[in-house]
């Protein structure tokens, strides 16, 4: 789970770093996007992402089914223990939040991916990917739900984050929670920013 | 020092196979100086004395030592607060007239077997796996003859003050029993008695532990926030290290 975890959250940070290129204009955005499914190691590279995918949500779910299966009969009353304990609205909700993602990640493959091709009008032969994303998050529908699953996401990896290191025996430090607080922060907004942006300047980038 | 008086809810179960549920009980004369369990015997008195079943519940030392009082007590092993046990919980720390409600352990691995008591036997399993050294026992040894450096000792003596009681397991929402058998397997990984087993210990007391049914640690630390003796998670983490150690070591 730890390992699976972070390395997904290591993608997730390329990923938004090169969407954010969207905001450098067309050519920066569109030779991105070219030059990396021009890359032939584009598969060996998805396939792996897949693989961690997979691996990931399977254990998370076949995990969170011998946690409920551990408890048959619940407490009638049921309290935080306070004091020591990290348990949060983010820590007890991972697998509804992990199965929105699992929802959405198909969707929004096929809405990108596998969306319209449009040529760009500056460099033929090149996808023009920006002109999907700016017509695709053009409708408010669109924008609010990638909002909304983005912030999920950021909420996954607010407990995720530190508690990868310490399913990896790495330890765990306030500042290292922290930490993975600011970074799940930081991706979220990332993230955010571009349907935001889209929706809000209309289009004009 | 003004009594005071409680309702309590309380698990009744007669069997492990029979059906259980709350009942309520109104407990009078309570002296706020009183321990929990001094109060639920002036309940079971009271109960004798109409002839009614008492309410079976494990009690031992009385003093925080043993870890039989094993009660959930307003949704909290042990009752809310740091560091203790339910015998050294106090009604003084109770409001008059509050309402309490007292529920066994819950996993699947620790069974009711009635009312209040349950069966813990699944962690003499997991120590019978590997908590153990299996030393040469002539003679008793010289206490020095190993030397043990102060910082280590510290640790593995912060490790074995886990008393077994399995507050940690009531108390984590997967009913994980990571934080004891962390402990355990720390304790002896620290110590170069340890040593030789070191591998096979962590190796098997953890499948035993998955074999009783206890669940799998999400990283909460709702153990640590009950454990009587304030263990801390970090002994969870040092496991998870033991446990890739001895899968990369045996492999
Ligand atoms: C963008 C994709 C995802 C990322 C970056 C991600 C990241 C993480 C991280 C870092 C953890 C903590 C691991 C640990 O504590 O050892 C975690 C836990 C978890 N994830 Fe995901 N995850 C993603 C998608 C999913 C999906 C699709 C599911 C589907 C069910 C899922 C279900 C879970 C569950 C149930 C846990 C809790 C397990 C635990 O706390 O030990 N995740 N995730
Ligand atoms: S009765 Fe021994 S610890 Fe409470």
């Amino acid at each position: 789970m730890g390992a699976t975890g972070l390395s997904l959250i290591a993608f997730l940070i390329g990923h938004v770093s090169g969407n954010l290129l969207i905001f450098a204009g067309e050519h920066a955005f569109n030779a991105y996007g070219h030059a990396l499914i021009s890359n032939p190691m584009i598969y060996v590279a998805e396939a792996g992402l897949l693989l961690l995918f997979v691996s990931h949500f399977v254990t998370g779910i076949v995990l969170t089914k011998e946690n409920r299966d551990a408890r048959p009969i619940g407490y009638q009353r049921n309290d935080r223990a306070g004091g020591a304990s990290r348990k949060s609205l983010a820590s007890t909700t991972m697998i509804l939040s992990g199965l929105v993602l699992l929802a959405f990640v198909p969707l929004h493959v096929n809405a990108f991916k596998f969306g319209a091709f449009y040529e760009s009008a500056a460099e033929p032969g090149v996808r023009d990917l920006r002109r999907l994303v700016i017509e695709t998050f053009s409708a408010p529908a669109y924008t609010a739900g990638y909002v909304i699953v983005l912030a999920i996401i950021g909420f996954h990896l607010w407990h995720g984050f530190g508690s990868a290191f310490e399913s990896l025996g790495v330890g765990y430090s306030k500042a290292l929670k922290r930490f993975g607080q600011a970074l799940a922060l930081i991706i979220t907004v990332a993230f955010i920013s571009i349907p935001l942006v889209i929706y809000l300047s209309e289009g004009a980038l | 020092m003004n009594e005071i008086s409680v309702k309590l809810r309380v698990w009744r179960q007669a069997s492990a196979d029979a059906e259980g549920k709350l009942q309520d009980y109104k407990v009078e004369n309570v002296v706020p100086d009183m321990s929990f369990l001094e109060m639920l015997d002036v309940l079971n008195e009271g109960l004798a004395r109409r002839g009614e079943d008492v309410i079976a519940f494990d009690s031992d030392c009385r003093e925080g030592i043993c870890g039989c009082c094993s009660l959930t007590i307003n949704g909290v092993p042990h009752g809310r607060g740091t560091g203790k046990t339910t015998c050294q919980l106090y009604m003084r720390d109770f409001a008059d007239g509050e309402t309490i409600t007292v529920e066994p352990f819950r996993a699947k691995a620790f069974p009711v077997v009635k009312d209040l008591v349950v069966d813990r036997s699944a962690f003499d399993g997991i120590m019978a796996a590997g908590g153990y050294v299996s030393v040469n026992t002539g003679a008793a040894p010289d206490g020095n003859q190993i030397a043990i450096g102060k910082d280590i000792a510290d640790k593995a003596f912060d490790a074995a003050a886990c008393i077994g009681c399995g507050a940690c397991v009531a108390a984590c929402k997967n009913a994980a029993a990571f934080l004891f058998v962390g402990a355990k397997v720390t304790q002896l990984a620290l110590l170069p008695q340890g040593h030789p087993e070191r591998e096979r210990r962590v190796i098997r007391m953890v499948d035993t532990m998955e074999e009783a049914g206890f669940g799998n640690c999400t990283n909460e630390a709702e153990c640590e926030a009950v454990c009587p003796k304030e263990i801390s998670t970090a002994h969870i983490t040092k496991l998870n290290r033991e446990y890739a150690r001895a899968l990369l070591k045996l492999s």
